[in-house]
Formats: structure tokens, C-alpha cells, sequence
């Protein structure tokens, strides 16, 4: 069941992106990718954030799992945010990194968060584990209003379109649910991790 | 009243173990000379562009040195089991960690204030210019890097690859702050005094350093209890 309802996402997410093929084609349309990747990838972050505060109210490991996911899926398009809005800012100013506001403050997000896989790696108990990166993804996300803002403060210019379009808001809604695919699948797999430790742990 | 008591007690706990064995302050010190000199082999110390990036290469040091002082902080408490100790006495996670922050605030300001006029005659840069307001954005900057620094020493404490998780942890989540700090010091050794266009930095880095101690105070508890 949880597959066939995957599979129909994947196909829904591909509906939705063959509907805007229009616009791809179009010069125009540079932000076509760059600004749902980074819309996804904050919706994303968002739902680490949430997933982390109720684990630390309700110690459930479902949602470390949840957060966990939510956080890979997020950094994954984010990433992909980066490189493609990198792309363009080739196309426009002939340079890779011309240290734009809004790519720049991405990359500091992006560490924030590979910061927080990288603590999770490095515990080795369960609950110790879920508490450190639940606490760290607080402090990350509060971190991203200021990291924003002192970037358009620092270079205060953009060379890649950063406003809504239709084609654009209808690609979100493609890429989350390519986002939301993901997230399942690497929830379902942290659980089944878990799961396999503490076999091995009562096996020892 | 008992609450800054206990926060007292706590750093001069961290500030009499410190400096009865200098292991922190001594690594941290040389460390800065280390990089102060080696700032030297990149550009010329004595041309006048040396002064413009002056306040990026200062807080650089002041980050690298610092880290070595906050890596010592809870790892200190581990021999022993003092790190148990400390959370069973009848002392709040929050008193502990503050605490800490503030002996670990006292340190590192101690190694700047030693490395800032080594710098200012290694590379001729004239420091002394706006000293008030120049002290004021080391207070607030070390503030930052002290609070954040101690809850990531907190998180790193017993797990493996401490020393290189807490820089890993501590400069992303830093940047606002130490941004702020970079140019702030760099338009004050100048000799120009903090104008319109650079209240906005003072007034996001005293956000930084409220922002997160208010948030690793209610924190810190779950952080050292579990």
C-alpha cells in the first residue's frame, strides 16, 4: 500500500512538471528549478524543526526518524538549489560565485545542517543521539532569519530571480511531492536502523 | 540572588582549575601568535590594504584561538566523573551553564586583549584609535562565540571527534555574529567612529547574543540531563 501510494506521487510529481513544459523550454524562465528547489528545502527544514520540538516533548523516536528524513530531503534540494542557482548566476554575470546574497546565505544553511548530520553520526546512543540533534536543530533554525539578514546587509546584490510565478509555484508542488517521497523512504529505512540495533544490542 | 551566586561559584570553580594548570589559555595564546605570524607569509603585513581586511583577520584569530579555550570547558570535567558531579549537585543546568560561559568569556577575552596589540604592531595597524567602541564589539562578539561555543562543548562533550565537531558546530551558527564583528572592527581601526550604516551590525549582534542566550538557558538542562 505505502508503495503503490509512493509510486502514484512519482507519477503525479512528473503530471505536474510535464504541465509547466512550456515554460522550461522558455528562456524566460530561469528560476524554473532554482527557486522551488530552495522553496521546497525550507518547507523541509521547517518540518525538521517541528518534527525535533515534539520529539523533545513527547521523547517518541518517530519523529528523530521524521526529523532526520525531513533534514536529508531538505540539504539534498537545497544543494541542488545551490549548484543550480550557481548555473545561473554564470549565465548572468559570467562567474560561478559571485558571493550573492541569497546563494550565499543558502550555503551557510546548508552547513548549519550538514553540521547537524554530521553530530548525529558521531553519537552513538539512541536517545542521546535524538536529543543532541533535536536541541541542535532549534539553535540551526533560529540561526537562519540572522544568517539572512546579515548577508543582504553584507552584498546586498542578486543576480538570479528570486519572485513567484505560476510555473514556479506549480514546480514546488512537483518537487514536494518528490521531496515528501524521499523523506518516507529515508524515515521508513532510520526506523528499520533502529530497529536492527537494538536486535544487535539485546543479541550482545 | 542565590542563582548568580551559584553562577558565580561555577566560573570561579572553571577560572581557579584554569589557571592553576594553564592548559587552555597557554595552547590557546600561541595558537594566536601561531596564526598572527602565519598571516604574514599570505600578503604583505605592512601595506595599506592590510588594515582594510584588518577586522576579518583579527576576529579569524579571536575564533581559532577561542575554539581551543571552549573545547576545555566540559572536557575538563570528565576524568574523574566531575562532569556527573557537577549536573547531580543541587546547582540548575542553567546556573552550570552559564557559568561556564562566563569563565570561558574571561578567557577568551584575556587572549584577545593579549593577541590585539600584537597584532596592532605585527601588521601596524592603529587599534587604539576608537577603543571604547572597539572594546564593545569584543565584548559583544566574544559573548556570542562564548554562549555558542559552550553549548556546542556541552553537545560535544562525550562523543567521538570532539575537537573537530565543536568548530564544525560552532562557526556556521556563528556567522551572523562574527560578520557583524568583522566589519564593525574593521571600520573602527580605521579611526572612523560607529555611524548610522553600522548600527544595524551592533544592533543585530546584541540580538545574537540575547537570541541565543536566552535559548541555550532553556536548553542546556535537556542538553547535560538527556
Amino acid at each position: 500500500m505505502r508503495g503503490a501510494v509512493l509510486n502514484l506521487m512519482g507519477v503525479a510529481a512528473i503530471g505536474l512538471l510535464g504541465l509547466n513544459h512550456d515554460s522550461f523550454t522558455s528562456a524566460r524562465e530561469e528560476g524554473f528549478f532554482y527557486i522551488p528547489l530552495a522553496g521546497v528545502a525550507a518547507i523541509a527544514i521547517l518540518a525538521s524543526l517541528v518534527c525535533s520540538i515534539a520529539y523533545l516533548r513527547t521523547r517518541n523516536l518517530r519523529f528523530d526518524s521524521a526529523a532526520v528524513a525531513a533534514t536529508e530531503a531538505g540539504l539534498a534540494f537545497l544543494a541542488a538549489a545551490i549548484v543550480n542557482g550557481c548555473c545561473l548566476t554564470a549565465y548572468a554575470s559570467g562567474r560561478f560565485w559571485s558571493w550573492d546574497s541569497a546563494l550565499t546565505s543558502a550555503l551557510v544553511c546548508w552547513l548549519l545542517y550538514a553540521a547537524y548530520l554530521m553530530l548525529r553520526q558521531s553519537v552513538d546512543e539512541i536517545t542521546q543521539r535524538a536529543t543532541y540533534a533535536a536541541v541542535w536543530s532549534i539553535f540551526a533554525f533560529l540561526d537562519i532569519p540572522l544568517a539572512v539578514g546579515a548577508m543582504s546587509w553584507w552584498k546586498p546584490g542578486v543576480h538570479i530571480p528570486t519572485s513567484w510565478t505560476l510555473p514556479r509555484v506549480v514546480n514546488l508542488g512537483a518537487l514536494l511531492l518528490v521531496a515528501i517521497v524521499f523523506a518516507v523512504v529515508r524515515m521508513r529505512q532510520e526506523e528499520l536502523r533502529r530497529d536492527i540495533d537494538s536486535l544487535r544490542r539485546s543479541a550482545q | 540572588m542565590r542563582f548568580a551566586r551559584q553562577v558565580w561559584v561555577v566560573a570561579f570553580k572553571d577560572l581557579r582549575a584554569e589557571l592553576r594548570t594553564k592548559e587552555a589559555i597557554n595552547s590557546s595564546l600561541a595558537f594566536a601568535l601561531v596564526i598572527l605570524l602565519m598571516f604574514s607569509y599570505a600578503f604583505d603585513p605592512l601595506a595599506d590594504t592590510t588594515r582594510e581586511m584588518s577586522g576579518g583577520l583579527l576576529w579569524i584569530v579571536f575564533a581559532f584561538a577561542g575554539t581551543l579555550v571552549l573545547n576545555r570547558s566540559f572536557a575538563r570535567e570528565l576524568p574523574n566523573d566531575c562532569l556527573d558531579g557537577l549536573i547531580a549537585a543541587p546547582v540548575s543546568g542553567a546556573a552550570l551553564f552559564l557559568g561556564k560561559a562566563l569563565a570561558n568569556f574571561l578567557l577568551v577575552l584575556a587572549v584577545q586583549m593579549v593577541s590585539l596589540p600584537v597584532f596592532g604592531i605585527f601588521y601596524n595597524v592603529p587599534w587604539t584609535r576608537q577603543l571604547p567602541e572597539l572594546l564593545l564589539v569584543m565584548v559583544l562578539g566574544t559573548w556570542g562565540l562564548t554562549i555558542v561555543g559552550t553549548v556546542s562543548s556541552a553537545l560535544t562533550v562525550n562523543i567521538r571527534l570532539r575537537e573537530l565537531m565543536l568548530p564544525m558546530l560552532t562557526y556556521p551558527i556563528m556567522f551572523p555574529a562574527l560578520l557583524g564583528a568583522m566589519q564593525l572592527t574593521a571600520h573602527l581601526v580605521g579611526g572612523n567612529p560607529i555611524d548610522e550604516d553600522h548600527y544595524g551590525w551592533l544592533k543585530m549582534m546584541i540580538g545574537f547574543d540575547v537570541i541565543y542566550t536566552g535559548v541555550s538557558m532553556v536548553l542546556v538542562e535537556t542538553i547535560l540531563v538527556g
